[in-house]
This record gives C-alpha cells, sequence and structure tokens, in this order.
C-alpha cells in the first residue's frame, strides 16, 4: 500500500464501528480538485459517519485516508484544513456573526486586519454583511444558514464538508439556498463534499454522485449517469422520482418473459438464463387509451398537475405501473389502458442480486 | 383546646362527615371502589368548588392549601417580623407586648461605630460581631463553593469512565444531616484526633528523613531534574504551552517555594503561599494563551533553578516538632474559620455540581466539534464557550449558594458552638440565641435581627444579579 | 520494544494512529477525582471504623485502623482484669496483670499464679491485645444498658420518619395540586399566584424564624411534631419543579378525560399525577432529605420535649450530654448515617440524575 496519492481526498479500505455495531464497512473513494461531491443514500446509511471520518471528528477503525497526498489518520480535525458545516449550524449562541466567522481565525493567531478582510468578503459573497453585529438567536433560519457557511468560507479549507445543510430550511428557501451553494463552488472552485438524503438536490447540485448504503458505496458516477446506467436495482430506484417500475420475469434463450405475461426478445452480454428484474422508468413508457400496445394495465389511481399525468396502474397478475406523461389526457378510475413498453429503454437486473445486466451482443 | 385544634377538629368533621354524604348522595360506588371513594373524600372541596362554580372554580380550590400554608406560615410572619421588632418585653402573647417603636434597632445601632463591634451595646456587639462574622463568611464561601463545584464538574463532564460513580460519590455528603457530619469531622479534627496524628506522623517521618545525611543533595538534584522534564514538556506541545504540564510545574514551584523559603530573608513567613499565588498566576496566564506564557514558564524555571542553587547554601532541614493543633477550638488561628468553609465546601458542594453538570451537559455536542474543526485550543474554548454558555446556570448557583451560606446555622452550631470566644458566631445563631436561649427571650430583638439581615441578603442578592446580569442574557 | 509497550498501556481508545495517549490532563482529572473522592469518603470510613472500637481504644485516640481492644482476663478471686505482656531480657514473656498501680516500678503478678506478686519496670510491659468488634457501643444505647438509659432511640427514629412521611405525602400532595392548577388552567389571578409563589422562594426561612415562632404557638402546635410538619409542608421549590413537568403533559389527554365525564378532581388524580410520577419522586426525594435532616426548625419547637426529639435532636443532646463518651457517640452517629447511606446506594442513580435534570433546590 503506497503512502502518496495524487487526489485532493482519498479513502481506502474506511471502516468504522461504534463498539460491536459496524457502521461503514470498507469505502474506497477518490474525490479530485475543485469537485461537488454528493453523498446520498437512505437515512441511516453511514453518510454522516463518513463525513466525520473525513472531517476527523471520528477515527475510522481501519483503512487510510488521504487528503493532498498524505495520509492524515493521525492529524487531528483542527489540523486538516477542512472546514464543516453543521446540520444544526452549531453556531456559538452568545457570540455576534462577526465573532463567529473570525472565533476559528483567532485560534490560529492570524494577523487582525487579514481576519476582518477575510470576514467581510465572506459576508459580502452570502450578502450577510448587514447581520455582523447580531446574533445567531436573532436571524432567520436561512441567515443561520449563510453564517455557517460563512464560517466554513473564512477558514479558505482544501475541501468543504457539508453534512445535510438544508434539512433545516422550509421547501422554498432551501431551493434557494440550493442555488447558492451552487453558485458558491462555481465562484470559489474549492472541492466540496456534501451530505443529503435528498436525491433532487444530490442529482442537481452535484458533479459526481456517491449512493451509500448500509455502509457501503452502491454507485459512485455522474448523476445523469447514474440515472441511465444504474449499476443496480438498488440505485435505480432510489435516483429518480417518481420511481422506477420494476416488473419480476425470467429469461430463457434470450428471450424475456414477464410474469404480468409480456415476452420480449433481450440480447444478454454475457449472463445465461435465470430469474430478472426488468426496470422501467415511467415516462419510457407509452399509452394508448384504446387498450392498444404492448398490455393491459387498469388505472387505479392519476394525478393531472397540467404539465405532467401521472398514472398508477396494475397488472392483472397484481404488479403495479407508474407511467409518466408529459400531456394531458381524459381518464377515469378503473378503466383498462394499453401500454407500451420500449425494448430501448430496459433496464434488467439480476433477479437475485439485483445487479445490472448488461444488454446488447 | 387550643384554636387551632378547635378549628382542625370543625373542619375534619365538615369534610369527612359532609363529604361522605355528599359524595354518597350523588355517586353510586360499590365495595371494590373504597380507594376510589377515599381519594374523592380526600378531594372532596374540589369536587365541591366544581359543583357550585363550575370548572371556573377549579383552580383556586386547588392552590387553595398551598396558599394557606405559604400565607400563614410565610407570608403573615414576613409582615408580623416588623411588628415585633417593634415591640419590647418577653411575653408570647402578641397583645401583651408594649409598643416601644424603633427601640430594638436603637439598641442595635448603639455603637461608637458599627465597624467595632466591641464599642457597641449587648445587643449591638452581638449583631454586628455575627454580622461580620457572616459576611466575611459569605465572602469567602460563595467563591470557593462554585469554583470547587464548577471544577468538579468540569472534570466529571470530561470523558471519563464511571462517571455515575464519581458523581454520585460527590453528592453523598449532600444527604448527610448536619448533626452527622458536626460528629464526623469533630472526631477527626479533634486534638488528638486523626488529622493530627497523620500530620505529625508524616512531619516526623521527613525530619527522620532530612536528618541523614546527602539527603538534601539527592532532593535538590531529583527536583532539579524533574522541573527540567515537567518544564520541557509544558514548553513542548505544538506553539502554546501545554495547560495540564504547567499544573504541575505550578505546584512543583510551590513546594519549593515553601522549602527553599526565600521570604525568610527579610524576615517573613509564607513563603509557600506566595509560591502558591505565582504558580496560580502563571497557570492563569498559559491558560489565557497570551503571548507571554512562554517567557513566563521559562523565567519560572530560572526562578527555580535559582531557589535551588539557594537551598544548597543554606541547607536547614528542620520541620521541629509538631504540635498538635486544636483545630476548632485554638483561638486566633483562624483555623476554626478555615474549617468551617471546608466543612460547607465538602457536605454542600456536590448539590451545585450536579446543578452545573446539568448545564454543561445542556451545551450542544456539536460546537464543541466546530470549535474542534478550528483548532481552539481547550483552555480557550473553556473561556469563550463554556463559560459564557454555562453562566446562567452559574448565576443561579451564586444566588442559591449566597443565600444558603447567608444562612449558615446547623454546621458552626455544632461544630464550634460559635466559638472560639466569638470567631465563628453567625447571624443567624444570634437570633436563635437571642430569641430562644436566653433567660430572658428577646424576641423583639431577634426579629429586628431578621429584618437587618433580610435586608443585607437582599441587597447581596440584587447586587451579585446586577453584576450577573450582562453574562446571562443570551 | 518498551515504547510500543507503554504507548499500549497508556492509550485511552481508537485506533493506533489516533489514540491519544492517557495524557496529563487525563492524569490530573483522575488524581483530582481520586483526591476528591478520598476527601469525602474517609472522614465517613474513619468514623465507621472509630465506631467498632472499644472504649479504651476511643478515649486513648487508637489510630490504627482495626478494632484493637486489649484482652480482659477472669482472674479467681481478684475479677476481671486487663492482660499485660511482660517481656523480661531473656527473650521470654509472660502474660502478667497489673497487681498494684502503675509507677515506675509496677506490681504485677502471673494470670497463671495470681499470687506471685513481682516487681517489673514499666517500660517492660506491653499491653496483650485482640481483635475485637465492641458491639457493646451499639447494643448499650439501644437496649438501654449500663446506664445509657437517654438515648430512646426507638422514639426519635419513629418521630423522625413520622415528620419525614407526613410532611412528604402532604407536601406531595399539596404541591401537586397547585402545580396542576397553574400549569393546566387559565384563569384571573394566575399570574399574581405564579409571583407570590416566586417571592417564597426567596424569603429565606432564617429571617422568619421568630415571628414564625409566634404564629406557629398561637396555633398551639408549638412543642408538636405538626408544628415542624405543617409550616415546611408548601415548598416553592415543589411547585415550580411539578409545573415545569406537568406543562410537558399534553392538553388533548385532560380534554380527553373531560369528554368521559370525569371531574376534574378525578383527572387530577387519576391522570395528572401517574404522569407526573417521575417529578413527583424527585420532590419526594428532596422532601425526605430536608425533612430527615432539618435541624434548627425543630430544635425550636421540638427541644423542651425529649419524647418528640428527632433522631438529629436526639443524637446533638445526647452528643452534648456525654461529651466524653465519644465510643457511644460515634455509634450512634453511624447509626443515624446508615439509613440514609442505604437509601443513597439504592437510588443513587435516579437521585443525581433526577436532581440534575430538574435542577433545583
Ligand atoms: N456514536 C454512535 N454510536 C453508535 N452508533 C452510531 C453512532 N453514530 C452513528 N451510529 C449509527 O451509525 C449508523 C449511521 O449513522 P449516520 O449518522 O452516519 O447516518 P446518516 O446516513 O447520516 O443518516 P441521516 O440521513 O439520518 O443523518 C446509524 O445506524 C447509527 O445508528
Ligand atoms: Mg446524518
Amino acid at each position: 500500500m503506497t503512502e502518496t496519492s495524487t487526489h485532493t481526498l482519498e479513502l481506502r479500505q474506511i471502516r468504522k464501528s461504534f463498539g460491536a455495531v459496524d457502521v461503514i464497512h470498507g469505502v474506497d473513494l477518490a474525490i479530485d480538485e475543485g469537485e461537488f461531491v454528493v453523498f446520498v443514500g437512505p437515512s441511516g446509511c453511514g453518510k454522516s459517519t463518513l463525513l466525520r471520518l473525513i472531517a476527523g471528528l471520528d477515527d475510522p477503525t481501519s483503512g487510510d485516508i488521504m487528503l493532498q497526498g498524505k495520509r492524515v489518520n493521525a492529524v487531528p480535525a483542527s489540523e486538516r484544513g477542512l472546514s464543516m458545516v453543521f446540520q444544526s449550524y452549531a453556531l456559538y449562541p452568545h457570540m455576534s456573526v462577526r465573532q463567529n466567522l473570525s472565533f476559528g481565525l483567532e485560534n490560529f493567531r492570524m494577523d487582525r486586519t487579514e481576519i476582518a478582510r477575510r470576514v467581510d468578503s465572506a459576508a459580502q459573497l452570502l450578502q450577510i454583511d448587514q447581520l455582523l453585529d447580531r446574533r445567531p438567536g436573532q436571524l432567520s433560519g436561512g441567515q443561520r444558514q449563510r453564517v455557517a457557511i460563512g464560517r466554513a468560507i473564512v477558514r479558505e479549507p482544501i475541501v468543504f464538508l457539508f453534512d445535510e445543510p438544508l434539512s433545516n430550511l422550509d421547501a422554498e428557501l432551501r431551493l434557494q439556498m440550493r442555488v447558492e451553494i451552487s453558485n458558491l463552488h462555481d465562484e470559489l472552485g474549492n472541492t466540496m463534499i456534501y451530505v443529503t438524503h435528498d436525491q433532487i438536490e444530490a442529482m442537481t447540485m452535484a458533479d459526481r454522485i456517491v449512493v451509500l448504503r448500509d455502509g457501503r458505496i452502491e454507485q459512485v458516477g455522474r448523476p445523469l449517469d447514474l440515472y441511465n446506467n444504474p449499476a443496480n436495482r438498488f440505485v435505480a430506484g432510489f435516483i429518480g422520482a417518481p420511481q422506477m417500475n420494476f416488473l419480476e420475469g425470467r429469461i430463457e434463450r434470450n428471450r424475456l418473459s414477464l410474469d404480468s405475461g409480456l415476452t420480449r426478445d433481450v440480447q444478454l452480454a454475457t449472463r445465461g438464463d435465470g430469474r430478472v428484474t426488468l426496470g422501467i422508468r415511467p415516462e419510457a413508457i407509452g399509452v394508448s387509451l384504446d387498450g392498444a400496445g404492448d398490455m393491459q394495465i387498469k388505472v387505479r389511481n392519476f394525478e393531472q398537475l397540467g404539465s405532467v399525468t401521472y398514472i398508477y396502474g396494475a397488472f392483472e397478475n397484481g404488479e403495479r405501473l407508474t407511467v409518466q406523461l408529459g400531456e394531458q389526457i381524459p381518464l377515469q378510475r378503473n378503466q383498462t389502458i394499453g401500454v407500451t413498453l420500449p425494448s430501448d429503454r430496459f433496464h434488467l437486473f439480476d433477479g437475485e442480486s439485483g445487479q445490472a445486466l448488461a444488454t446488447g451482443p | 383546646m387550643s384554636l387551632a385544634a378547635i378549628l382542625m377538629m370543625m373542619l375534619g368533621v365538615l369534610w369527612i362527615g359532609g363529604g361522605s354524604v355528599w359524595l354518597l348522595t350523588r355517586r353510586r360506588y360499590k365495595l371494590v371502589q373504597a380507594p376510589s371513594f377515599l381519594m374523592d373524600l380526600v378531594g372532596f372541596p374540589v369536587e365541591y368548588a366544581q359543583s357550585i362554580w363550575g370548572r371556573g372554580g377549579v383552580p383556586y380550590a386547588l392552590l387553595l392549601p398551598n396558599m394557606l400554608i405559604f400565607g400563614l406560615f410565610t407570608f403573615v410572619p414576613m409582615i408580623l417580623n416588623f411588628y415585633v421588632s417593634f415591640t419590647g418585653g418577653t411575653s408570647i402573647l402578641l397583645f401583651n407586648r408594649p409598643w416601644v417603636g424603633l427601640q430594638q434597632y436603637a439598641d442595635i445601632f448603639s455603637c461608637e461605630t458599627i465597624f467595632e463591634p466591641r464599642t457597641c451595646s449587648n445587643a449591638g456587639f452581638s449583631f454586628w460581631t455575627g454580622m461580620f462574622n457572616t459576611l466575611w463568611f459569605v465572602v469567602i464561601q460563595v467563591p470557593v463553593l462554585c469554583v470547587v463545584a464548577l471544577v468538579t464538574a468540569l472534570v466529571v463532564n470530561k470523558n471519563i469512565r464511571g462517571r455515575g460513580f464519581w458523581r454520585a460519590m460527590f453528592f453523598y455528603p449532600v444527604m448527610l444531616s448536619p448533626v452527622v457530619i458536626a460528629n464526623i469531622w469533630n472526631w477527626v479534627l479533634h486534638r488528638k484526633g486523626v488529622l493530627n496524628e497523620m500530620i505529625g506522623g508524616t512531619r516526623d517521618q521527613l525530619s527522620t528523613m532530612a536528618g541523614m545525611t546527602g539527603f538534601d543533595i539527592v532532593v535538590t538534584v531529583l527536583l532539579a531534574v524533574v522541573l527540567m522534564v515537567v518544564s520541557e514538556r509544558a514548553l513542548r506541545s505544538s506553539d502554546t504551552p501545554s495547560l495540564a504540564w504547567t499544573a504541575i510545574f505550578g505546584a512543583l514551584l510551590a513546594l519549593l517555594f515553601g522549602w527553599a523559603n526565600p521570604l525568610s530573608l527579610i524576615g517573613l513567613g509564607g513563603s509557600f503561599w506566595l509560591g502558591g499565588a505565582l504558580a496560580l498566576g502563571l497557570v492563569l496566564i498559559v491558560s489565557s494563551e497570551s503571548r507571554l506564557a512562554r517567557i513566563a514558564i521559562i523565567a519560572a524555571g530560572i526562578l527555580s533553578a535559582a531557589l535551588l542553587i539557594s537551598i544548597q547554601f543554606d541547607a536547614v532541614f528542620d520541620f521541629g516538632r509538631y504540635r498538635p493543633v486544636n483545630w476548632l477550638v485554638q483561638p486566633n488561628t483562624g483555623w476554626p474559620f478555615f474549617w468551617l468553609v471546608f466543612v460547607f465546601t465538602w457536605s454542600h458542594m456536590g448539590f451545585y455540581m450536579l446543578i452545573l453538570l446539568a448545564g454543561l451537559q445542556a451545551i450542544p455536542s456539536d460546537l464543541y466539534e466546530a470549535a474542534r474543526m478550528d483548532a481552539t485550543r481547550p483552555a480557550r474554548a473553556f473561556w469563550r464557550i463554556t463559560l459564557p454558555l454555562i453562566m446562567p446556570t452559574l448565576t443561579v448557583v451564586l444566588v442559591l449558594a449566597l443565600i444558603r451560606s447567608f444562612q449558615i446555622f446547623d454546621e458552626v452550631y455544632l461544630l464550634t458552638g460559635g466559638g472560639p470566644g466569638r470567631e465563628t458566631f453567625m447571624i443567624v445563631q444570634n437570633i436563635y440565641e437571642v430569641a430562644f436561649t436566653n433567660n430572658n427571650k428577646d424576641y423583639g430583638e431577634g426579629a429586628a435581627g431578621s429584618v437587618l439581615m433580610a435586608v443585607v441578603i437582599a441587597v447581596f442578592t440584587f447586587f451579585q444579579l446586577w453584576i450577573t446580569r450582562r453574562q446571562s442574557e443570551l | 520494544m518498551l515504547n510500543r509497550l507503554g504507548t499500549f498501556l497508556t492509550r485511552t481508545a481508537g485506533n493506533k494512529d489516533t489514540a491519544e495517549r492517557f495524557g496529563m490532563a487525563d492524569f490530573l482529572a483522575y488524581g483530582y477525582l481520586l483526591l476528591g473522592v478520598l476527601i469525602v469518603l474517609v472522614p465517613v470510613l474513619w468514623t465507621f471504623f472509630s465506631s467498632i472500637k472499644p472504649e479504651r481504644a476511643v478515649d486513648s485516640f487508637d489510630t490504627r485502623l482495626l478494632p484493637i481492644a486489649q484482652v480482659q482476663t477472669e482472674i479467681e478471686g481478684i475479677g476481671t482484669k486487663p492482660e499485660w505482656i511482660h517481656e523480661a531480657g531473656g527473650g521470654g514473656a509472660r502474660k502478667v496483670f497489673k497487681a498494684g498501680p502503675t509507677r515506675k516500678e509496677t506490681d504485677v503478678a502471673p494470670i497463671d499464679a495470681p499470687g506471685d506478686v513481682f516487681k517489673v519496670p514499666r517500660t517492660q510491659l506491653r499491653p496483650s491485645e485482640e481483635i475485637r468488634v465492641a458491639t457493646e457501643n451499639y447494643l448499650d444505647p439501644l437496649l438501654k444498658r449500663h446506664g445509657q438509659e437517654n438515648f430512646t432511640f426507638g422514639i426519635y427514629l419513629f418521630n423522625s420518619i413520622f415528620v419525614t412521611v407526613m410532611a412528604t405525602l402532604i407536601t406531595l400532595i399539596i404541591n401537586a395540586m397547585a402545580a396542576f392548577a397553574l400549569s393546566k388552567y387559565r384563569f384571573r389571578g394566575r399570574l399574581t399566584f405564579t409571583i407570590l409563589i416566586v417571592a417564597t422562594l426567596l424569603i429565606p426561612s432564617s429571617i422568619i424564624l421568630v415571628s414564625l415562632f409566634f404564629v406557629v404557638w398561637s396555633f398551639g402546635i408549638f412543642g408538636s411534631l405538626w408544628g415542624v410538619i405543617i409550616p415546611a409542608a408548601a415548598t416553592p421549590t415543589g411547585v415550580f419543579l411539578l409545573r415545569q413537568y406537568m406543562l410537558t403533559i399534553p392538553d388533548e389527554l385532560l380534554e380527553a378525560a373531560r369528554m368521559d365525564a370525569a371531574s376534574e378532581w378525578r383527572i387530577f388524580w387519576r391522570i395528572v399525577m401517574p404522569l407526573s410520577l417521575p417529578a413527583l419522586s424527585v420532590l419526594a426525594i428532596l422532601s425526605v432529605i430536608w425533612r430527615w435532616n432539618d435541624f434548627l426548625w425543630p430544635l425550636i419547637v421540638l427541644i423542651s420535649d425529649p419524647e418528640k426529639h428527632t433522631i438529629q435532636l436526639g443524637l446533638t443532646q445526647y452528643a452534648g450530654e456525654f461529651d466524653t463518651d465519644f465510643h457511644y457517640i460515634l455509634a450512634m452517629t453511624v447509626v443515624s448515617l446508615i439509613p440514609i447511606t442505604l437509601v443513597f446506594v439504592w437510588l443513587q442513580r435516579f437521585i443525581t440524575t433526577g436532581i440534575a435534570t430538574t435542577g433545583l433546590k
């Protein structure tokens, strides 16, 4: 194992257990200069833990953390040159905004003028220069959020760490801050690691997304790669809303036959026969009101949003199917409609392991 | 039969008799519901109030017993105190007591100057002695109590093993009664008690050791080495000196001062305390992270080297024979007062520690994590984060400790009885003795003393709240 | 190698890279705790060990830990005598007893031959000792033997228990009633009542001693146990502690009970009281400590009638009367210390966390 690395941040075989509970099971990851990386995954999957390991607030049970080519396992949090925005902001309640921003810099015995310069420029960047003399208790949620980010900025860190920074904000503000953090990234150009369990945040902000489940990385990739080529059933289901449809079936001699009745020829690159799951995105499915198409579904429920229509239907064998249409159509409950499933939008997953199966010759 | 007894009897008949009738005519109870019936009977006045005035009357009925007791046994006495302080004589019957106006206060104030209780009348003498002793006690006791409680709470709040055990141990003396505490410490502090025995034994051993040849050289070299190691340790850690090592260094320095006794050159004692003060200053400088910290440690190192050398030239090791001190009885030594403060701290500290501990645990841990990310050193985190955030709790503790130590009675009365002479004679003891134990019980004077004491406590409490008002607003 | 061993032995937690050594700060912390616990425990334990020493050892301030007593032997025709060991020069030792007064040359006689009186230098005599637990220190006052009739422990214990239990019961019920009114009803004068209670919190009990005496006397409960129980039954602390807790009980519960046609008293008794059990038990513990240890007020009210003394008063009177009988005083001190210690050991976690979380006195 070499002790060097050319990436800004590299994790090698990181494991973490709290007592007898294993939380992180061997994570490998490399992050390059200037990237905006989002960790996403269901609640309790270990995102925060991973972030705290990187920050140095917790120690990994085993594995190496490399920062700018150097192993930093033994380096205390304060000397790693990272800064972190906490989910609850962790602003010092008894200090003014200005003191909150300068407190960390004073610890490094920085020059007063330099501190003032950094605080002012950060305040300007985040538009909190009017608030510098207030206490955190006198700020709104969004303003507190900015102060917390400001406190991270003034440190001029190698990497910014965000732990679900927007989860305490209401929906509208969340949208606004999302855009602002993205702009901030463009402006500063620093490496950022951002933890969220909201896949929309992940899709909109990330250069690369890391999908975690139960302390393991399921897939790493650019947002659209994850959307278009999910590595397994979990990622396919996690990314995209409404969720991808999953239909059970089996393959025999390159012929896919679904339990709901459809049969189709498919070309599998590697695998022979066995049970598979077919995944298909709701927007890939076509609809005909007169019942023509590959199969019929019974409309159980539907939502007309104007620009989009969601149809929630079921096959005769009970399997559910969600369809998303970019137009308005007249619908009734319990009506039977026809659906077309285009082969080129199929995602096939192994029935047992859930791994994606490559199609093609 | 007394007034109260008759009243109680009537009330009892009405409550139990009337209540039973009222309840039984309105509700059906099965035999198994007897407990439920009993509880309803206890709450009969509330039930009755509800039936007459509806739900609006219930809160008043609920508050009645508490308010009755508060009123009769707290507020009425408050007012009555003023009245009694304006009356004289020894009668217990209020209407038999002659009105004397401000005479009682005049007695207490009949001094040439109240700051010299000896120049007062008898009443004034014991009152002002008690008052000044108490003020002196409070001024020392409150800071000592709060600092010890805070330090203990901070240590217990650290990431230590067996926190519950330590916490319980420090709380244990709070559970003990003053009588038990006084008996225990009387026994320990007796002239032939175990404390004197221990001190004497240690001193004799030291004397024998010091008598051996070469002892001074060995000890000097040893001390020099230890001091070097410790100061090096203190200076080594990254960019500010380590506080813990500085503390050790300070303790050694104080010891060295006591031993080398530099003040004896100008004919004074108390070198050890000078050393202690210097050590404390050193620790404070280091904890405040001033730029002088390094220089201060180096200076202290040079000073200690000089002291060590001075010992070489002036090697007198005679600790002398130990004459047991009668801790609680010997006058003009300050020991009785010291032990009073010590025992009071011993027996009350645990309670204030618990409150402070709760305050410390209420500080969100992510503040400390944020501080860690910002490379905040522990001492700075204490001064800039912990202390400001614990300030509201600390204010509560200060006020409680103030009121509590102003009222000190049990411990003194049982340990020293106010002696030797009147060195530990406290104000509550004055009130108690004037009003209840003297042959002609002077309730008027006791009441006047109480009123004055209430005034002083009120002034002190407001003063303290006023000082801490800025820190406690958040 | 040695270095490694040192690291291994002193590291506190975590893996090998970041484990902090058991540093000076930890050392100081544990040192402080240990010293503190010694200061707390040693006097108490010393008192206990002293209390099981025989009278002579206590009177001569024997500072050995174990209860060592001089052997007493029954000698025919002479009576019970303390036994000494005579060490003559030749190395032989004989058990002897003193046949006359102690002088420089003392008359002694061997135990096995009481007739042979001979003179030995005082310095050659050494007491013959055995380890014996002096149960008589405890049993004499408790069983009223050997002239120890004054410590009527049974009566004191009964009085103390009576005062403590009654006062605690009354305190609990009326404080809970007041707290219920202040926390769950809106009515005119609520603020006034609250302020009144705060005011009583700030009135130290010792400044109303004299006039409280007048009030209690005119009610005719002076000199009776009720004179101790009633004045202190309403505690502002208790009201606040309970009120704070009851505020957290949802109003819907009470509304639901009202829909079920429960009377207000029933609601209090059947719903509010059981739900406030944690706060009630903290108050109960506090009240028990207060009443059990109460000294000044009982001293004023009950001192004239020995039949009414509580344990604390009895113990003081006893200690005052027998200023020299330290062995009995110590034993009775231990007796009155044992119940509270047992309660504490049994409930300590509960007590400390309870008081810490409610944080008031
Ligand atoms: N100090 C700890 N001791 C024991 N287990 C812990 C500790 N901290 C976290 N865990 C466990 O580790 C797992 C991962 O926790 P983590 O906080 O990383 O989840 P997360 O992905 O951030 O979830 P969320 O989205 O809800 O914040 C959880 O199952 C949690 O119970
Ligand atoms: Mg999390």
